[in-house]
C-alpha cells in the first residue's frame, strides 16, 4: 500500500527524520506513537505527500505520488491535519461537503449530498449540520473535519489510505472510542489507517501494527505486544510504567509511574 | 442542501435589467419618442419616423455607458471576491492592496511618456497601450504584495494592507509628477484616470472588456470550490485534489488583467470589490460557490445604479462615480474591522 525507505528530511539544517523505513499493507491500522519531537507528524507529512523529501521515494500502491492524477489521488487519500485553520465561516454541512469535492463540478450530486450526511452521521455531529463552523467548540471541529474526510473517501475505489495526525485531541472518551472504531472497521475493510496517536492505550487497544518513534528514528515497528514493552517504553520516554494485559480483550495495558 | 444558486442567479438578473431599462430612460436629454423599443428598432433599421438624436443618445451614449458600467462593475466585484479568495481576508480588494494603484500609475506613465517611445511599439498595439500598460501596472502590484505578503499558506495582513498603502504613494508621486510633466491635452486624461468615469465608453472599449470578461470569467467563476478548500489551509486543499499554486498563479494573472482593463477604460474606481462580496458574504456566509458567480452579477448592479445616480442627481452635470463608491465603501470597510477584528 505504501512504502518507504529510508525517509529523511531536514528543515534548516536540523534533521528531522533519519533514515525511517515505513511499509504498511491493505487492513493495516498502524498507530505511530513517540515522545514530542520525535517526527511523528513530520513522517505522517511525508506519506501524505505534503513535503517533498528529497532522499528516497514513497510509494503509495506500487505507483511515486508524481505519477498519480491529482484527482485520481485525492480519492485514493485523504488526510486529517492537526491544525486548521481556526476561521471557515462556512456552515457545517458546507465544510463536510469540502470532502465531495473530488467528486462534482459546481453543484453537488444525491450521491455527494448522501456521502456527507452519512459521514455526518458517522462521527455525531448531524445535528449540527446547519451550524456556523465557527461557532462550534475545539472538539466539534475536530469532529467535522473527520467527517469531511470520511465524506471524501467513500467511493468505490477499493484501497484506500487514510492518514490522521493527532484526531484525538479535544475529544471526550466516547468520541475518541468512537473515531478509533469507524477508523478500525474502516481498516478492516481492506483500507490502510495510519495515525499519530498520544494515548498509548489507545494505540494498544486499536493498532494492528505501532511504530514507534525518537529523535526521528524508528525504534521499534511490530504488533502492538511486541513494541510496547517495558524496555521499549522506558527507552523512549524516559519514564517508569508496567505492562499488563486486558482481561478482556488481550491487548497491553501500559500503567505509568513507579 | 438544495441547491438555490441558479434561483438567486436568475433574480439578480432580473434585477440587472429592470435597472438597465430604467437607467435608459432617465438622463438630462428626454426622448421625444416616448417607446424605447421603437428607438430600438430605429436603431437596427434605420427607421426614419423616429428623431436621429434619440437613436445617437441611446445607440452612442447611453447604451455604450450602460453596457460599460454592467461590464466594469462586474470585473470589480469578481476581481474583489477572488482576490479574498486567495488572500483569505475581507479586506483584500484591488484598491486596498494597491492593485488598482499599480494599474493607474502605468496608465498615466503611458498617458505621459507614452508619446515619446510610440515609434519602437508595432501599430496595431497603439490603441491598447494605455490598457497594457495598466494590466502590467497591476500585475506587477499584485504580485509584489503577494510575495510580501503571503507565505506558509498563510497571508500577513498587515503587510498586504501597507503593501497596499506604499503602493498607492508611490502611485499617488508619480501621477503627480506625470501631471506636473504633462501636456494640457493629457493633464485631462489624468485626471479622468484618478477620479474615474464612465463618460468615455465606446462600443470598441465595450468589445475588448467583453473578450477580458469572457476569457477570465471562464476560468475563474469555477473555481469557488477551490477558494473554499483554500480556508482549510493550502495544503489541505491540496488534499482534495485543488492544484493551489496553478490557481493561485492563474488567479492573480486574470484578476491583474481584470483591473489593468477596468482601470485602463474607466479609471480607478474604488470599493465596488469591497461592497459587494461583503453584502454577499452576509446573506449567503462565505461560500464562494455562491458568492463567485453571484458578485458578477451584483457588482454590475451596483455600479450601474451608482452610474445611473451620479449622472442624475446633480444633472445637467455629473458627480465622479468614485465618489459615490467612496461615500458608501467607506462604512462597508468600518464594518469589515468591527466585524472581524477579533480574527485579524
Amino acid at each position: 500500500m505504501v512504502k518507504g525507505h529510508k525517509i529523511s528530511y531536514s528543515h534548516k539544517n536540523y534533521s528531522i527524520l533519519k533514515g525511517v523505513d515505513v511499509s504498511v499493507e491493505y487492513g493495516d491500522m498502524l498507530v505511530i506513537v513517540g515522545p514530542n519531537g520525535a517526527g511523528k507528524s513530520t513522517l505522517l507529512n511525508v506519506l501524505a505527500n505534503e513535503i517533498a523529501q528529497n532522499t528516497e521515494e514513497i510509494y503509495f500502491k506500487l505507483k511515486r505520488f508524481r505519477e498519480w492524477d491529482v484527482l485520481d489521488l485525492s480519492k485514493n487519500k485523504a488526510k486529517f491535519s492537526q491544525h486548521y485553520n481556526g476561521d471557515i465561516p462556512l456552515p457545517v454541512q458546507e465544510v463536510v461537503l469540502m470532502g465531495r469535492y473530488p467528486y462534482y463540478n459546481s453543484i453537488p450530486g444525491s450521491a455527494d449530498l448522501s456521502a456527507a450526511e452519512e459521514a455526518m452521521k458517522e462521527v455525531g455531529i448531524w445535528e449540527l449540520k446547519e451550524r456556523e463552523y465557527n461557532s462550534l467548540s475545539g472538539g466539534e471541529k475536530q469532529r467535522v473535519h473527520l467527517a469531511r474526510v470520511m465524506a471524501q473517501l467513500r467511493n468505490e475505489v477499493v484501497h484506500k489510505l487514510v492518514l490522521l495526525d493527532e484526531p484525538l485531541n479535544n475529544l471526550d472518551v466516547k468520541h475518541q472510542y468512537q473515531v478509533l472504531e469507524l477508523m478500525a472497521a474502516f481498516a478492516k475493510r481492506g483500507n490502510t489507517v495510519v495515525t499519530v496517536l498520544h494515548d498509548l492505550n489507545l494505540a494498544a487497544r486499536f493498532a494492528t501494527r505501532v511504530l514507534m518513534m525518537k529523535n526521528g528514528s524508528v525504534l521499534a515497528q511490530g504488533p502492538p505486544g511486541e513494541v510496547l514493552t517495558p524496555e521499549i517504553l522506558s527507552e523512549a520516554y524516559g519514564f517508569p510504567c508496567s505492562i499488563w494485559m486486558h482481561p478482556v480483550h488481550h491487548h497491553p495495558v501500559i500503567l505509568f509511574g513507579t | 442542501m438544495k441547491n438555490k444558486l441558479p434561483l438567486y442567479l436568475l433574480a439578480s438578473f432580473l434585477v440587472l435589467l429592470v435597472l438597465a431599462v430604467v437607467s435608459l430612460q432617465v438622463g438630462v436629454y428626454h426622448f421625444e419618442e416616448p417607446s424605447l423599443l421603437k428607438i430600438f428598432g430605429s436603431l437596427l433599421s434605420g427607421d426614419a419616423s423616429v428623431p436621429a438624436t434619440d437613436t445617437y443618445i441611446i445607440g452612442k451614449i447611453r447604451l455604450p455607458r450602460i453596457v460599460m458600467a454592467i461590464l466594469v462593475g462586474s470585473i470589480l466585484a469578481v476581481s474583489g471576491t477572488c482576490l479574498q479568495g486567495i488572500f483569505k481576508n475581507p479586506l483584500a480588494t484591488p484598491d486596498l492592496i494597491g492593485v488598482t494603484s499599480g494599474a493607474t500609475l502605468m496608465a498615466a506613465v503611458t498617458i505621459v511618456l507614452g508619446e515619446s517611445v510610440r515609434w519602437v511599439i508595432p501599430e496595431a498595439l497603439h490603441f491598447s497601450m494605455v490598457s497594457i500598460g495598466a494590466f502590467i501596472g497591476a500585475l506587477g502590484a499584485i504580485s509584489l504584495v503577494y510575495t510580501l505578503a503571503s507565505g506558509n499558506g498563510k497571508t500577513n495582513v498587515v503587510v498586504m494592507l501597507l503593501a497596499g498603502v506604499a503602493t498607492s504613494s508611490l502611485g499617488f508621486a508619480l501621477v503627480g509628477f506625470m501631471t506636473y510633466l504633462a501636456k494640457d491635452e493629457q493633464l485631462r486624461d489624468l485626471t479622468f484616470w484618478s477620479l474615474g468615469s464612465l463618460g468615455a465608453a465606446t462600443w470598441t472599449k465595450n468589445a475588448i472588456l467583453a473578450v477580458v470578461i469572457v476569457g477570465t470569467y471562464s476560468y475563474l467563476i469555477f473555481k469557488g470550490k477551490a477558494l473554499n478548500a483554500m480556508m482549510l489551509g493550502e495544503k489541505d486543499a491540496g488534499h482534495l485534489g485543488i492544484r493551489v499554486e496553478r490557481i493561485k498563479r492563474l488567479t492573480v494573472l486574470l484578476t491583474a488583467l481584470m483591473v489593468g482593463a477596468a482601470v485602463a477604460f474607466s479609471g480607478s474606481i474604488g470599493f465596488v470589490g469591497l461592497i459587494i462580496p461583503y453584502i454577499l458574504r452576509l446573506l449567503f456566509s462565505s461560500n464562494y460557490t455562491v458568492i463567485l458567480p453571484l458578485s458578477a452579477v451584483w457588482g454590475a448592479i451596483l455600479l450601474l445604479g451608482a452610474d445611473t445616480f451620479s449622472r442624475t442627481i446633480v444633472a445637467p452635470a455629473e458627480l465622479p462615480i468614485g465618489i459615490l463608491t467612496a461615500l458608501l465603501g467607506a462604512p462597508v470597510f468600518i464594518a469589515i474591522l468591527v466585524r472581524y477584528k477579533r480574527t485579524m
